[in-house]
């Protein structure tokens, strides 16, 4: 019945192990889901809309910032889900308590939400390059300014999950979050068009920074050298450290205080 | 240095928080588990199994004290005890949007097992814990018993050296809780380790080789249940439903617990037949049993397991 045979040793938990297999969970568990990825290009379309119709001029520079709106709000899908398996499920635990990494539970959530909600990104991005006729060079700085959006949003949304202990409290602060951050400033209109003593701040806000990097490349914007470089560094280092910090903050939250 | 399954002393945790007093969940916890063991953790609610369980299970950090994993420290080094557990969290489900093939088969790779072995042991897992007819539906559409049985078959099929299972059967069948014993006592036959958690007294009895029970913090008796149902003074229970107002003629017998109009009394089978005659004289009804862990419990801890 027992054994004093001991177990063989076992491999520490390896950084970032894990990660592959909990972002295929995760994209199995989000395609279950079909109508939230029907639904999750609502509020761009409804905006796209909104710009067609006040000014077809604008709809190539809509389109750009409907596509980092997208990688945007991908951090509140991850900000969602990181609290409903903690708070709801507990699930966090079960794969937490195990050799799978913290960072690999993070980062496979964020890539598996960011793998099922690709299509209509990409389908918007498409849209972009056609209609907004844009250079490869643009187009490939699109790809890379969506993906530095979704790396800031995702590590935002996993760090800010950790806060809470009511999925009900989220509901409210990440649409506030999100939305101020994303469309209130010039994501789906042109830079030019914010008032100017604010336009610091729409550059250091990397949705608003990415827009307005990527309006400078089509000639929807027209930014300074220090305005070029303050979003581009600023967008580039905010999601280096956010992401940095949601790594450290995932390894420490595994336990609690 | 202990290279047991599980080994702790004096493990203290003290939950703070602004404007309440401090609280002693744990306060000075000294426990081993065997290789190959089965031990189970009794308490009321609040008593501090959880928190234990947590912090065994590297969820939670001590206040003070020492734990350690088949040797691995366990606040310095969770990462190296990890490899080696599996946790069944309480109240934890399995995601709602997965069928538990799916389930148990993701998990076993998030683990870091081959393709080849976690089909294997997800097939194994849902054959022996009874899903084979709902495997390929979504967790949403089960109910909660098979919910449950679920998220117990993901970690059965870890194999892990050291399993951790924070109430596993509960809204299970009667049935399907003898399926998890049945697949828990294979598990250990294989080699692994299980500390659980239960609030099912009869559960405790069946399934473990040793018993603790926690009361407030603190470990207050530990054995088999033979030697806790021993402790008690008798090995027979006689009840009494309308006793209670003659507690004190019975009292001799052997310890009484009252509870409303009923009166419990554990007496040694010996004299068993002059409580009886008093039985009679008195004109009260009686019916006589084997004394049960229930019984042990309550005069261990001086209330019942769900009483708060």
């Amino acid at each position: 019945m027992r054994t004093s045979t001991p177990p063989a040793t076992l491999r520490p938990t390896r950084p970032f192990g894990g990660t592959g297999a909990f972002l295929w969970t995760e994209v199995l568990v989000q395609a279950h889901e079909s109508l939230a990825m029907a639904t999750s290009m609502v509020t761009q379309t409804v905006l796209l809309v909104f710009v067609y119709i006040l000014n077809p001029g604008l709809i190539g520079v809509a389109l750009i910032g409907a596509v980092i709106f997208s990688a945007f709000t991908l951090g509140q899908r991850v900000l969602n889900e990181a609290a409903y398996i903690r708070i709801d499920h507990k699930a966090n635990d079960l794969y937490l308590a195990g050799p799978m990494s913290a960072e690999g539970y993070f980062l496979g959530m964020a890539g598996g939400i960011l793998i099922v909600y690709l299509a209509p990104i990409a389908l918007l991005g498409g849209l972009a390059v056609v209609v907004g006729h844009l250079s490869l060079t643009t187009s490939l700085a699109l790809l890379g300014l969506a993906g530095l959006v979704w790396l800031f949003s995702a590590s935002v949304g996993y760090i800010f999950s950790t806060f809470f202990r009511d999925n009900r409290a989220i509901w409210a602060y990440a649409s506030l979050f999100f939305n101020v951050f994303g469309v209130l400033p010039p994501v789906f209109y042109p830079f030019g068009y914010f008032p100017e003593v604010l336009r610091p701040l729409a550059l250091v806000m990397p949705p608003s920074a990415a827009a307005a990097l990527l309006q400078s490349l089509i000639g929807a914007a027209t930014l300074s050298s220090g305005q070029t470089a303050l979003a581009a560094v600023g967008l580039v280092a905010e999601t280096v450290i956010v992401f940095v910090v949601a790594i450290f903050w995932a390894r420490r939250t595994v336990r609690g205080p | 240095m202990s290279s047991e399954p599980l080994w702790s002393e004096n493990l203290r945790k003290v939950y703070s928080s602004k404007g309440a007093p401090p609280v002693d969940a744990l306060a000075g916890v000294s426990m081993s588990v065997h290789p190959g063991e089965r031990v189970a953790l009794l308490g009321r609610n609040g008593a501090g199994k959880t928190t234990f369980l947590r912090i065994a299970s590297t969820l939670l950090r001590p206040t003070s004290g020492s734990i350690r994993v088949f040797g691995y420290d366990v606040a310095e080094h969770p990462e190296r005890a990890r490899p080696y557990i599996a946790v069944v969290p309480q109240e934890g489900k399995p995601f709602f949007h997965l069928a538990p093939r799916e389930m148990i088969y993701t998990y076993l790779r998030a683990r870091g097992l081959s393709r080849e072995t976690s089909k294997t042991r997800t097939e194994e897992a849902i054959e022996r814990m009874g899903l084979t007819e709902f495997a390929n539906r979504l967790c949403i559409t089960l109910s909660g018993g098979q919910r449950q049985r679920t998220m117990v078959a993901t970690v059965i099929a870890t194999e892990a050296p050291l399993l951790f299972l924070d109430e596993p059967t509960i809204g299970m069948d009667p049935f399907a809780r003898r399926e998890v014993w049945a697949s828990l006592r294979a598990l250990t036959a294989k080699g692994s380790t299980i500390l659980l958690t239960t609030h099912y007294l009869d559960e405790a009895e069946a399934l473990s080789h040793r018993l603790y029970i926690v009361e407030r913090g603190r470990v207050i008796v530990s054995g088999t249940s033979d030697d806790l149902k021993r402790s008690v003074g008798g090995t027979l229970k006689v009840s009494l439903p309308e006793g209670a107002r003659h507690v004190d003629s019975f009292q001799s017998f052997g310890s009484t617990v009252t509870d409303g109009s009923s009166l419990t009394i554990i007496v040694a089978p010996e004299r068993l037949g002059e409580l009886m005659d008093l039985t009679i004289r008195r004109q009260l009804t009686a019916t006589v049993g084997p004394v049960t862990l229930e019984e042990a419990f309550l005069r261990v801890v001086g209330r019942k397991i769900d009483e708060d």
